[in-house]
């Protein structure tokens, strides 16, 4: 087995443990959001509008 | 030719499928879906589905923006370019009118000013260092490539970096979203979006008859591109906003840096309503990182179905080296030009605003500049 393949294997799985264990222990609201969904965002990752400063 | 590839594969041998990663792909598509699933969150399913969709559609079609742009820039072929704008045409079709009339879904829009072309022209050097853009990183690393994804931790890496200094970067000033739709009505603004699309296309091919090039996009990139389009219709469906990929990996970073004991506390990104509830909520919380994942791993299962999976040797360390730079340069300048390719110019064009084609005229002088700089690690200017 080639090291790409075996670097492949253990960044999957060490990244499903990270996703899954981060899952499990943060607080979840439910539905998935996006920083623009919250009020004040004039961004896709929530920053404020120039004018609202 | 070699040798090797002209040799008889043994008797029974499954040539063509990997067994091993496709179940891996798969059975990590499954237990994401599952514990979403568990949650009672079917939306948050249907984005995982979308970003599988894209990895496959992205990976099946070589659909790469960098590529193209650098064709367009060094020889003036411009297929690759007019693919992509038809990403966006047929995501405009739906974004602009849905996100003007139906509560709950909006536009990806952005503040306009120094931030946003400094980011957009930083980012540009990167996506040609690393030979791959926010889409292209994420479904070339899923797809078996080690190099990307190197570039992929590194991008997370800038990005983090950009989320620290982009308060700065908008202290320097800037303007208001412009929206079309927002002068012009839903379909004033449809109109409007799809004739600046026209125009650029337009000008676009006059640019490579001029130069004696192609301006006749591949079988590969129009089916490719129209099945991209339709499925940034159904991620914008699913999640409400246009598909973004850079502020999944700003998160990723940012979890990773508090796990080894980084304080966020004080960084005034991280206290915008947003990303504060990114950083503190699940993973599986944030619509970007949803179809990020989804798209890793419907690379994998695409690249797996197809051919061995990662047998390829690792490149020179000078390749390794401009992946790591182009992909700190390209987290950067995501994050201080509001996304990537796909978040800033695809999302934007697409939505009606104006910061779309900012972006887009911003990071092509940093792509000619990517270009010039490949040679040094080794890379080819084609």
């Amino acid at each position: 087995m080639t090291t790409m393949r075996k670097t492949y294997i253990v960044v999957v799985l060490l990244g499903l443990v990270a996703i899954i264990g981060n899952h499990l222990v943060s607080p979840s609201i439910g539905r998935a959001v996006s920083p623009e969904d919250f009020a004040g965002a004039c961004a896709p990752c929530g920053a404020p509008c120039p004018s609202k400063k | 030719m070699t040798t090797a590839t002209l040799a008889a594969p043994p008797a029974g041998a499954a040539i063509g499928i990997d067994r091993l990663f496709l179940a891996l792909a798969l059975a990590a598509t499954a237990i994401l879906l599952a514990l979403v699933l568990l949650d009672g969150q079917p939306t948050s399913a249907a984005l995982i589905l979308g970003g599988f969709g894209l990895g496959i559609a992205f990976l099946k079609a070589e659909f790469s923006f960098t590529a193209s742009w650098r064709r367009f820039l060094t020889h003036g072929e411009a297929g690759g370019l007019l693919g992509g704008l038809l990403v966006i045409a047929i995501a405009a079709l739906a974004i602009v009118p849905v996100a003007a009339l139906v509560p709950k879904f909006g536009g990806a829009i952005a503040p306009l000013g120094p931030s946003l072309l400094i980011g957009a022209f930083v980012f540009g050097i990167g996506m040609q260092l690393a030979n791959g853009c926010g889409s292209g990183t994420l479904y070339s690393a899923g797809g078996g490539s080690g190099r990307m994804l190197l570039a992929l931790v590194f991008f997370m890496m800038g990005s983090v970096f950009g989320s620290l200094s982009l308060p700065s970067a908008l202290a320097l000033g800037g303007v208001d979203p412009i929206l079309a739709a927002d002068y012009l009505g839903p379909w004033g603004g449809l109109a409007a979006t799809l004739a600046s699309l026209a125009l650029a296309a337009a000008l676009i091919a006059a640019i490579a008859k001029r130069r004696g090039a192609s301006f006749t996009p591949s079988r590969n990139f129009l089916v490719g591109g129209v099945a991209i389009g339709l499925l940034c219709v159904a991620v914008f469906a699913a999640g409400g906003h246009p598909w973004s990929v850079t502020f999944g990996y700003t998160v990723w970073g940012a979890k990773i840096a508090s796990a080894l004991g980084f304080d966020f506390s004080q960084a005034a990104f991280w206290q915008w309503p947003g990303p504060k509830h990114a950083l503190a909520e699940s993973v599986l919380s944030d619509t970007s990182s949803l179809t990020d994942f989804g798209m890793l791993f419907g690379a994998m299962a695409a690249a797996a179905a197809s051919k061995p999976f990662a047998r390829t040797a690792w490149p020179p360390a000078k390749s390794l080296l401009a992946a790591a730079v182009g992909g700190l340069l390209m987290g950067w300048g995501a994050r201080l030009g509001f996304g990537c390719n796909i978040g800033a110019f695809v999302g934007g064009v697409a939505s009606g605003s104006l910061h779309g084609w900012v972006w887009f005229a911003a990071a092509l002088p940093g792509c000619l500049i990517g270009i010039k700089l490949r040679p040094l690690f080794g890379l080819s200017r084609e």
